[in-house]
């Protein structure tokens, strides 16, 4: 009892913070219960209904899968590649507008010029919502876009690895990160030069979108579902490629230890080919998805994103895959779920404060120390 | 006469077959009953089946030159140890015959071809495998993972490889699933040999396989690696534990200051006076 208690007071005495943010991490938990029930003391609870609370949480996850899986590409370039990577955003801006490009040109083909359909653009009478793409609607073309949005991505990634970061192979981190900065804005202003620089509207609305699930007394959108599917879908191929694939090990063995890697045998250059393919196809694919989500596209929302996504990959502990995803939730309920105290203007913010005290208190991350694996 | 005259002239008063050392036989057996004892500068037990044999290599980091002139040859399934004080580019012999170094004169033959210049993943696949002295496993994979990577320009897995490793060292078998960076350090040395030997090499070279181990250990490991030698594999190895090393190799070289200075048969060398004052703490 007393050697519990010394220790305790121990702990608290090499971090303080730690107190600090489990007595402010209690305060909220008390007012959030105080809300739910709707008793209200002081400055502490008031009312919430307990559907707002949950359709926070949902959304919160949602978004939280988009911003992991945005966040892997980053965490395996910086452990296979050895740099941060600033032109990720930006793969995600590209992957959304030739990925919605795609989906334009199979859900309205014939009916609205090709060149308006590839360019996801406003065209004379054609909106974007007219074309009516839609999980319900035109599920095909949404999950070809999917497809194409990877696809493509995964090329650009490619090709900026050739132009500009395997001449760099051997520089040090730095260096190629001011090169990757560079990179995103060519990238971003090539985006605004061939889409146009307005923000538009993307997805049609559907009567019933949402599908109600009875038993669980929630209705999701049809939406939120499809990236809840592809998201994990995408995760867990990744999973399965990391763990049961000589190429996965192959990358996981890099991560851990370039040197050895080289001598014993490992090629590097196709380990780092595929480490873009794979890390840029999952940023395009969340880029689609995530426009999916809000149903607005814009030349440079990846690159407004890629604040989010770095905080997601720090907090998940940087290079870590599943760090990446863990912090993507993180990052994603905290987001959704600080309206519930806080002006919805300031979520990014209680976003970036979790990140930071979650540091504060471990600072290698949540699965620091774990690399790739 | 100082030591330093007597490693320059290459006359050893200790030894009586002084003449002949002038002129290598090159029937004679490393480890003969009778071996005789010769210097650098003046002549090496020539193997004509040596596998590995480095003339005149100068070689070091970038235009740091370590190395100069060091000749060394392993034969075929010999057991070769290199000893020399810190400093002396023991590591760097090594890392010279895989393709680490930059290669700045001479010639490293492997089995009649030259492989200076080529890259360590063509050097894997002439037949040599290395063992670094740290790091020498990846720690987030799982043993059977590390060894799998060892085989990694195969097309598929060799099974009967894995299971030979497996059971040369037991305990891997048993660790199979474990990650290697939670073993202890005698189990993380199998692993790296293990993976070393995946594609079954001619030549392994290991950098200072006791470094790190608990004393205790230290011996096991060095009867780990008579083992591999007496299935046949050669074996050029860099020790800290020169004592220990020169009593279990067939050969081997002192190097000092990038040159090597003497080559005989490991006892020879430990019997040498002037070897045994200056490298071997009297």
């Amino acid at each position: 009892m007393g050697t519990t208690e010394s220790s305790l007071v121990d702990t608290v005495r090499a971090r303080p913070g730690l107190l600090l943010v489990a007595v402010l991490g209690g305060l909220l938990l008390v007012d959030l219960l105080a809300k739910l029930a709707g008793v209200s003391v002081g400055p502490i609870g008031g009312a919430l209904s307990v559907d707002r609370f949950r359709s926070n949480l949902w959304s919160g996850l949602v978004i939280g899968l988009v911003i992991g899986l945005a966040g892997i590409g980053l965490s395996l370039t910086y452990s296979i590649l050895s740099f941060a990577n600033f032109s990720h955003g930006d793969l995600v801006s590209t992957g959304a507008f030739t990925g919605w490009g795609v989906a334009f040109l199979i859900a309205g083909f014939g009916d609205v010029p090709v060149r308006t359909l590839l360019s996801v653009r406003d065209a004379g009478s054609a909106s974007p919502g007219d074309i009516g793409a839609h999980i319900l609607t035109t599920p095909g073309a949404i999950l070809v876009g999917l497809v194409a949005a990877f696809v493509v991505t995964a090329a650009v990634a490619l090709a900026l690895d050739r132009a500009f970061y395997k001449p760099m192979r051997d520089r040090d981190g730095i260096s190629i990160l001011i090169a990757s900065i560079g990179a995103a804005l060519i990238v971003r202003y090539l985006l605004q030069f061939v889409y146009g620089s307005d923000r538009r509207g993307i997805t049609a609305s559907v009567d019933a979108s949402n599908l109600v699930f009875g038993p669980l007394g929630i209705s999701i959108d049809a939406h939120e579902l499809t990236i809840v599917v592809a998201a994990l879908g995408l995760m867990l191929a990744m999973h399965f490629m990391l763990q049961r694939t000589k190429l996965g090990t192959a990358m996981r063995a890099m991560a851990d230890n370039k040197d050895l890697a080289l001598i014993t045998g490992i090629p590097a250059e196709r380990v780092v080919t595929a480490t873009w393919i794979i890390g840029g196809g999952l940023a395009g694919a969340s880029g689609y998805l995530y426009v999916l989500l809000r149903g607005t596209i814009q030349f440079d929302f990846g690159w407004l994103l890629l604040l989010l996504i770095f905080a997601a990959v720090i907090l998940g502990g940087i290079g870590s895959v599943y760090g990446a995803i863990a912090g993507g939730l993180v990052i994603g309920v905290v987001f959704t779920t600080s309206t519930i105290w806080i002006p919805s203007d300031f979520n990014q913010a209680a976003a970036f404060a979790v990140m930071i005290l979650m540091l504060l208190l471990r600072p290698e991350g949540l699965f620091g120390g774990v690399s790739t694996a | 006469m100082s030591d330093d005259e007597t490693a320059a002239t290459g006359t050893d008063p200790t030894e009586p077959d002084d003449a002949e050392s002038a002129e290598p036989d090159p029937t004679a057996a490393p480890s003969d009953g009778e071996p005789t004892a010769t210097s650098a500068g003046t002549a090496h037990t020539v193997d004509d089946d040596a596998i590995l044999r480095l003339r005149d290599v100068d070689a070091g980091y970038g235009d740091l030159q370590i190395l100069s002139d060091v000749d060394l040859d392993v034969a075929n399934g010999e057991y070769v140890t290199v000893v020399g004080p810190n400093g002396a580019g023991k590591s760097t012999v090594m890392k010279t015959v895989f393709g680490l170094t930059t290669h700045m004169g001479g010639t490293v033959e492997f089995q009649g071809e030259q492989i200076q210049g080529l890259p360590p993943e063509q050097i894997i696949r002439e037949g040599i495998g290395f063992v670094p002295q740290t790091d020498n496993v990846f720690p987030g994979l799982s043993v059977r993972e590390n060894l799998e990577m060892g085989a990694y320009i195969l097309d598929s897995v060799p099974e009967d490889q894995i299971e030979a490793i497996y059971d040369r060292f037991p305990i891997l078998r048993e660790r199979s699933d474990q990650k290697a960076g939670t073993l202890s350090g005698g189990q993380r040395q199998m692993v790296a040999m293990g993976r070393a030997l995946m594609l079954d090499p001619d030549l392994l070279l290991l950098d200072e396989p006791s470094a790190g181990l608990a004393p205790d250990l230290v011996s096991d490991m060095f009867d780990r690696i008579d083992r591999i030698n007496e299935s046949g594999t050669a074996i050029l190895m860099v020790e800290q534990n020169a004592k220990e090393a020169l009593r279990r190799c067939d050969r081997g070289y002192v190097l000092v200051n990038g040159e090597n200075r003497y080559t005989d048969a490991g006892d020879v060398l430990l019997a040498d006076d002037d070897v045994r004052q200056d490298f071997l703490g009297g």
